[in-house]
């Protein structure tokens, strides 16, 4: 009786031997494939959709972990939605890629316009003999100083866009247009229409 | 402040050009200490708006002016 009992019980132990062994290496296989197809979309989405691409390492290193806990079922899981997110980040990589590049394109056509306005306007208040009413020195030179940091940043995001880094130059030229709106609050002016939206 | 002339007629959205529609009893000068703290800086005034101004003494009521 005890003989038939090991026996049964060393049938058992080779069967879910055998069923282990078989899971891991398809979940091997789905960690690699997954692996590779992030590495081949992360390139462009990592500048244009980080978050995105963040989750999906997130959900490719728990798929990791259920390997190494030897849940080969979870893992494959975790791996196969891996692969299919690692195939949409280029689709929104791109679509971020053209709403950036629609939105740099009005940025580009009003900074400048907004950027030679206040430094119309400052000229001509610095020959003034006394500032506005709602001015005072203070806020003044600090307009002024603003105006020479956002005239620098729109520089470095003119830089960043020649250079390809669309990403980087709309992140730049939104803080232009951000510092150019208070500046011209600041004074008194009135904002375009597009930045006041 | 007045908006400018044609403003959300098709113009361009970015455009920064800053208007003064003249009210009653406004001179250049009243304008002038207005935006720049300074009555005798008019002429900035008179000058950005040639096109629709022979005498900074004669401005009208409703008439919109640049203010560089």
């Amino acid at each position: 009786m005890r003989r038939k009992l090991a026996i049964i019980i060393a049938v058992l132990f080779a069967f879910s031997l055998a069923a282990c062994s078989s899971g891991k290496a398809p979940a091997e296989q789905a960690i690699k494939a997954a692996e590779e197809a992030l590495n081949a979309a992360k390139g462009e989405a990592a500048k244009y959709v980080p978050d995105q691409v963040k989750a999906v390492e997130d959900e490719l290193n728990a798929a990791k972990d259920s390997l190494a806990k030897k849940d080969y079922a979870a893992a494959t899981s975790a791996a196969t939605s891996v692969a299919a997110k690692a195939k949409d980040l280029a689709a929104a990589a791109a679509a971020k890629k053209d709403e950036l590049t629609k939105s740099w394109e009005g940025l580009s056509a009003g900074m400048p316009q907004m950027l030679d306005a206040i430094k119309s306007r400052m000229d001509i208040l610095s020959k003034s003999k006394k500032l506005p009413a709602n001015l005072d020195k203070e806020k003044f030179e600090g307009a002024k100083s603003g105006l020479a940091e956002a005239t620098a940043m729109w520089d470095e995001a003119n830089k960043s866009f020649k250079e390809g880094n669309i990403a980087d130059a709309h992140a730049k030229a939104t803080t232009v247009k951000e510092k150019a709106t208070e500046i011209m609050t600041t004074l008194g002016m009135q904002l375009p229409q597009a930045a006041q939206m | 402040m007045a908006e400018e002339p044609g403003k959300g007629q098709g113009k361009d959205v970015w455009d920064a050009t800053q208007w003064h529609e003249v009210k009653k009893g406004e001179t250049l000068s009243k304008i002038a200490q207005q935006y720049y703290g300074d009555p005798s800086l008019y002429p900035k005034i008179f000058d950005a708006n040639k096109d629709i101004l022979k005498n900074p003494d004669l401005i009208k009521v409703g008439q919109k002016l640049r203010i560089p």
